[in-house]
């Protein structure tokens, strides 16, 4: 699909996009951010779009995170302005600060351990998910067990994620 | 009416069908969130702190994880080994590659090894009998084997592999204890002052495929350093990873100390960074030219340091305030 094409669909379902971004939200900004996707839509490079749709949704999705990342990461500074650590931002170089990189040492092994702790079957559940993209129902072929069975895992690795982040932002 | 906790495990679930890029549910997790606005906000807080866990983990990614192969309760298929941690858009043809990898190493029969070295300044291209061929820098030394056109260790300095791709037969090269293996690939590879450094300008080159096994696409580079553990990936300019060979370098944030190490091997300079300006970073494009006193004239500006002549050639500085 073209630009042009994804543009016909961008606005034959500009109202769904909008509620999408509301319920996401997005409050009275909805209109601005709407504005936003598209920006970002057609600025991206143009390539085959498979589902149109599902990849205005994916966009506005993924635009919604960000803003909120954003967000948080200023909010952040704002608080510590004083951390020579500051946020790591993919795609960019980080410092060549020692200290970041200890931090970032740090973190991971953090991170090991936190999963570690799950147990090897979950451990690996959420390594092939998280880390190789592998969709659920293949990890559950591969190692033999149910659908279900990936999904609470996945759920418990999470839980120590987000458990793990609590600690970690509360140093 | 969910509470906080089983918001949480949905807005998981959520987030985990919505990696696969075939997901197509967007309006019934609309739906779902607009039933409760805190949905929206837990969901966007997970969904930042999954972000966050993708950069925990690309800082060094740890060894493939085949938690215990003794028992065999977890078995990791080799075919899909993590071609998938840069996106899912690296199709099955590297899985393929890789299966075809695992009983190479075998095969390989006795070596045959012969140095290739080139003076700090002087540049050399080599070809080799499948056709790839090897630019090297300045000061680099590179063992090639007569036996095995696909192997190369790149003892010190740079060079740049444009490697004809063999699905049955992978390039490989090793640097500072690193094995890096291509997936059809053009790829610049430097080992001096304590640092490994790969940039990627066509294809896909692997990072250690038997331990840490990074994958790198295109524009993307890696670094690591000596006795530090952490591997570091960045995206960069594939033009700009070769322009060497136009005698052009280009920098975006790379330490002075790198710089000063890479106008040696190109050029054939004694030049270092002393310590106040070897980590500060530069960005920026340097035009090499052979003309020393003038290069050196319009140098000292770019880097905004102070160029000196010392005991051992020259340094860098910083300016006087």
């Amino acid at each position: 699909m073209t630009t042009s094409g994804l543009e016909a669909v961008f606005f034959e379902n500009r109202d769904r996009l909008l509620r999408f971004l509301a319920a996401h939200g997005a409050g009275e900004a909805a209109e601005d951010v709407l504005q936003e996707l598209w920006m970002r839509v057609s600025a991206a490079p143009a390539g085959p779009v498979g589902q149109p749709l599902a990849y205005l949704y994916r966009a506005a999705n993924n635009l919604m995170v960000d803003r909120h990342r954003a967000l948080r990461t200023s909010e952040r500074r704002d608080r510590d302005w004083s951390d020579a650590a500051g946020a790591t931002v993919p795609g960019v170089s980080d410092a060549p600060g020692g200290e970041r990189v200890l931090i970032a040492r740090e973190r991971l092994r953090h991170a090991d351990a936190a999963l570690a702790a799950l147990g090897p079957r979950a451990e690996a559940v959420f390594r092939r998910h998280r880390l190789d993209g592998i969709p659920q129902r293949e990890i559950a072929a591969e190692l033999g067990v149910s659908l279900s069975t990936v999904e609470s895992d996945l759920r418990r690795a999470y839980r120590a994620m987000i458990e793990l982040k609590g600690r970690l932002d509360a140093e | 009416m969910m509470d906080d906790m089983q918001i949480r495990d949905a807005a998981i679930d959520w987030l985990v069908r919505q990696r696969d890029p075939a997901f197509d549910e967007w309006e019934a997790f609309g739906d779902w969130l607009a039933e409760d606005p805190t949905r929206a906000a837990i969901y966007q807080e997970l969904a930042a702190l999954d972000a966050d866990i993708g950069d925990w983990f690309a800082v060094a990614p740890s060894p493939v994880s085949a938690p215990d192969p003794v028992s065999g309760t977890v078995r990791i298929a080799p075919s899909s080994l993590s071609r998938r941690r840069f996106g899912g858009w690296l199709g099955g043809a590297v899985a393929a590659s890789l299966v075809a990898m695992t009983g190479y190493a075998v095969l390989q029969s006795r070596p045959d090894p012969y140095s290739i070295e080139t003076a700090a300044g002087e540049r050399r291209s080599v070809r080799l009998a499948d056709g790839s061929s090897i630019d090297l820098n300045g000061a680099t030394r590179l063992i090639l084997d007569r036996r095995d056109a696909r192997v190369a260790t790149l003892d010190r300095g740079e060079a740049l592999f444009t490697v004809v791709h063999d699905d049955d037969r992978p390039f490989i090269v090793h640097a500072a204890g690193a094995e890096l293996r291509d997936v059809g690939t053009i790829f610049n590879v430097v080992r001096d002052g304590g640092r490994l450094s790969v940039a990627v300008a066509e294809g896909e080159v692997i990072y250690n495929p038997g331990a840490e096994n990074v994958s790198l696409p295109a524009g993307r580079t890696l670094m690591v350093r000596d006795g530090d553990a952490v591997v570091r990936r960045r995206a960069a300019d594939p033009a700009a990873m070769v322009a060497w060979r136009q005698n052009r370098l280009v920098y975006d944030g790379a330490p002075i100390g790198d710089v000063a190490a890479d106008l040696h091997r190109n050029l054939g300079l004694a030049i270092t960074a002393a310590p106040d300006v070897a980590a500060r970073p530069f960005r920026g494009a340097i035009a090499l030219e052979r003309n020393d006193d003038r290069f050196l004239a319009r140098l000292g500006p770019l880097l905004d340091v102070t160029v000196e002549r010392g005991q051992q050639g020259w340094v860098l500085t910083a300016r006087d305030k």
